[in-house]
Order: structure tokens, then sequence, then C-alpha cells
């Protein structure tokens, strides 16, 4: 037992750092670009990928004695597409101003890579126990990598972050240093393109050397 | 609905909100398939192809079906709740009845295109342009207008991924940083390309 759990909390750490789905395996790549212009919309965008992924990889998980194999793809879209529309209208139900501003990338949720990979690989063929924690992993590793982007963009392009704009208690940072130079483009589309790159480069660098380190 | 709308709107999703260089739209294809042009602009062709037809088809469901029947039940909007479950079943039939006529009537294109189909179901630009006629006041009330936003935005898919191809093909001889090689310089020449399209915002004033 105590063995299951130790791999079933690597199942759950896997998924935040090693493969890591945006930063290392390089999926569900539309929402990292899309979203990551302001920290709040990573955070919200991250928090319905959580949702949907963990209750898509429960559901499949129990029905993976029932599936077929050739109508699995569906069945998984169909689940993945549930759900989508519950976390959609949470959102438009209790923060619309982020909602609004997400527009389409919300319901994108059902056709990213990210959700459908792990029902394939995991929940199909594994139990509940570890379907979730893989979930889990993969949601947090996900929702990491978009608050970094969020980050940077925000930061260089408006010289501040802010939180929760619209209601009453907003948290805001601001280190003065950037705002006379900030570079607007950051949380333009180009900006987008440059920081994923970059961001790719360096932890392609890192675990490149990484991996030297632990040849020798 | 005059003429000149139609080819502002055309212009609109191809130049100046290109899915892929504005939007973010298909993404994971850009970076996949622009390895060689002719696979690229074969991908470009297949998108174009069930992005038109997909974006129709919806429109057609949703007012023909969704709100008529809605209408019944109490308020037209009262089965939107299936918008996005219906919007990804008929992508997924489209793609299938694409790929079973094409293999009949044309199977010089089906062995072009054949690769390219399946994974077409999953691609966002897709679903994304059936969303994006589905939020917008001006395709929601016109079936010509959200035809031509679904062709045009398959038309810019298919300028972006060609043109992507065609650098990443020079790409191959050049000296490029390790760490940074696939991906990273993909996003990097995506991020010089997506600034020159920022040049073509001016045309929509």
């Amino acid at each position: 037992m105590a063995s299951e759990n130790g791999s079933i909390l690597k199942q759950f750490t896997d998924g935040i750092v090693a493969n890591n789905p945006t930063l290392v395996l390089l999926l569900g790549m539309c929402p990292t670009l899309a979203v990551t212009n302001t920290v709040e919309n990573a955070l919200v965008m991250g928090a319905a990928v959580i949702f949907v992924l963990t209750m898509s990889n429960l559901v499949t998980s129990l029905l993976r004695h029932l599936l077929q194999p050739h109508v699995r793809i569906l069945v998984f879209t169909l689940t993945i597409a549930t759900f989508v529309t519950i976390a959609d209208l949470t959102l438009r139900a209790y923060v619309f101003e982020v909602s609004k501003k997400l527009g389409p990338f919300v319901p994108l949720i059902i056709v990213n890579c990210i959700i459908i990979a792990r029902a394939e690989v995991v929940a199909s063929r594994h139990g509940v126990g570890r379907s979730v924690a893989d979930a889990l992993g993969c949601g947090v590793g996900f929702t990491l990598a978009l608050t970094l982007l969020g980050a940077i963009r925000e930061l260089l392009g408006t010289g501040g972050i802010t939180l929760l704009r619209e209601s009453g208690w907003h948290w805001h940072l601001d280190p003065k240093v950037f705002e006379p130079h900030a570079w607007v483009v950051m949380i333009m589309p180009p900006g987008a393109f440059l920081t994923l790159g970059a961001v790719i480069g360096v932890v392609n660098h890192v675990r490149a050397r990484r991996a030297e380190r632990g040849g020798k | 609905m005059d003429l000149g709308s139609l080819a502002a709107v055309f212009v609109g999703v191809v130049f100046i909100n290109n899915f892929v260089l504005a939007q973010f739209l298909g993404i994971c294809p850009f970076l996949g398939v622009s390895r060689r042009v002719d696979m690229a602009f074969g991908m470009g062709c297949a998108v174009t192809f069930v992005m038109t037809i997909s974006g129709v088809t919806s429109w057609l469901i949703v007012h023909g079906i969704l709100m008529p029947v809605g209408s019944r039940l109490g308020g037209p909007e009262s089965l939107f709740f299936l918008k996005y479950v219906v919007f990804i079943m008929v992508i997924a039939a489209m793609v299938q009845l694409v790929e079973m006529y094409l293999r009949k009537f044309f199977p010089a294109l089906y062995t072009a295109f054949g690769v390219f189909l399946p994974l077409i179901t999953t691609n966002c630009a897709i679903l994304g342009a059936c969303l994006l006629i589905d939020m917008n006041e001006t395709y929601r009330n016109s079936l010509v207008k959200s035809a031509v936003f679904a062709f045009g935005g398959g038309v810019g898919f298919a300028i972006a991924i060609t043109v992507m191809a065609g650098i990443r093909e020079h790409l191959r001889f050049s000296d490029v940083p390790k760490p940074l090689q696939g991906a990273g310089i993909t996003l990097l020449t995506a991020c010089i390309l997506s600034l020159a399209f920022m040049g073509f915002a001016g045309i929509g004033k």
C-alpha cells in the first residue's frame, strides 16, 4: 500500500515538473498563448482546466471497463464537453468580466490536447485514485506554467500586476521600476510568442544541463 | 448585404485578426505540421474546407433546430447549454463525411489530405470559428457573413502555416542555439511574423 501511495504521489508531481504539459510536452499551446496577457486570466483559465481535467479523468476512469475502442474518443470528447459547459456557465455567473476576456478559450478547453491525452494515456487504463492524482498534477503544472508566462508578460507589458480588478478588494503589485518603460507589445500577440519561445528555450537548457550532470 | 461588407469581413479575418497570429487558434498544427511547404499547404486547404462546411452547418443547426425547439420549450435560449456539445459533434461528423466523400470521389485528394483529416477534429481553429461566429452579433444574424468568415479564417490559417513552413525550410540550414531548436525558434519566428501582421491593423480603419 505504501508503495502504491508513493507511486500515486509521483504521478502527481510528474505532472508538475518532469512532464509539465505546457513547457515540456508542449500540449495545449493555444490557451497558453492566448490567455497569458494577465496573471488573473491565467489563474482563472488554470482553475477551469483543473476542474475539467479532474472530472473528465474521474468519469473516464470509472467508465474504462465499458469503453469500446472505436467510440472511445467520442466518449472522451462528450464527457469533456459536458464539464466544459458546466465550467463555462459557472465562470459566467461568478467572474463575468474575466470570462468575457477569455472569450472562446473556455469552450475551447473541449479540444485541448492535454485533456484528451490524459484521458487516453492514463484514465482509460488506470484506477480512480491514480487518474485523479494525474489530473491534479497536470492541471497544477498547466496553471503554474500559465501563471509564470502571465506574470512575465503583465509585468513587462503594463509595469505591474493587478488581481481581482473588478471586485472590491483588489491586490496590486507595482514595482514602479518598469512603469516608465512598459513594453505594450508584451501584452499583444507578438509578446505571447516571444515569451513562450524564450521560456521554452530556458527550460530546454536547464533540462539538458541536468541530463548531462546525471550522465556523469 | 453588399459585397463591400463581405470583403471587409474577409480581409479582416485573413489579415487583421489572423486566426493563428492574432487570435492564437490552431497553434498545435502551426507548430507541428509546418516543416515542409507542401504538407503545410495541404493542411491549410483541408482546414479551410472543413472550417467552411462546419461553420455553416453549426450556424444552421443553432438557428434551425436549437432556437425553434427551444422557443417551444420556453424561450429561444433555453437549449443553448447544448451548443458546445452540438458544435463538437458537427465537426466530428463533418470530418467523417468529408473523409468518406473524398475517398469515394477524389482518391488523389484523399491521399493528399489523408493524414490530416482525423487531426482536424481536434483542431481548435475549427471549433474556434464556430464559437466566434456564435459570439459575434454581425455573424450571428447572417449566414452569408458567417460563411465568408469561416472561409476567410481557413485562408488566413493556410497563409500563416505556409509562410511559416517556407521560413522553417530555410531555418534548417542555419545555426540555431541548441535549447531553441524545434519549438523555441518556431515560436520566436512566429513572434516576428505576428509583428508583421500587426501592420495590417491599419487596413480595417
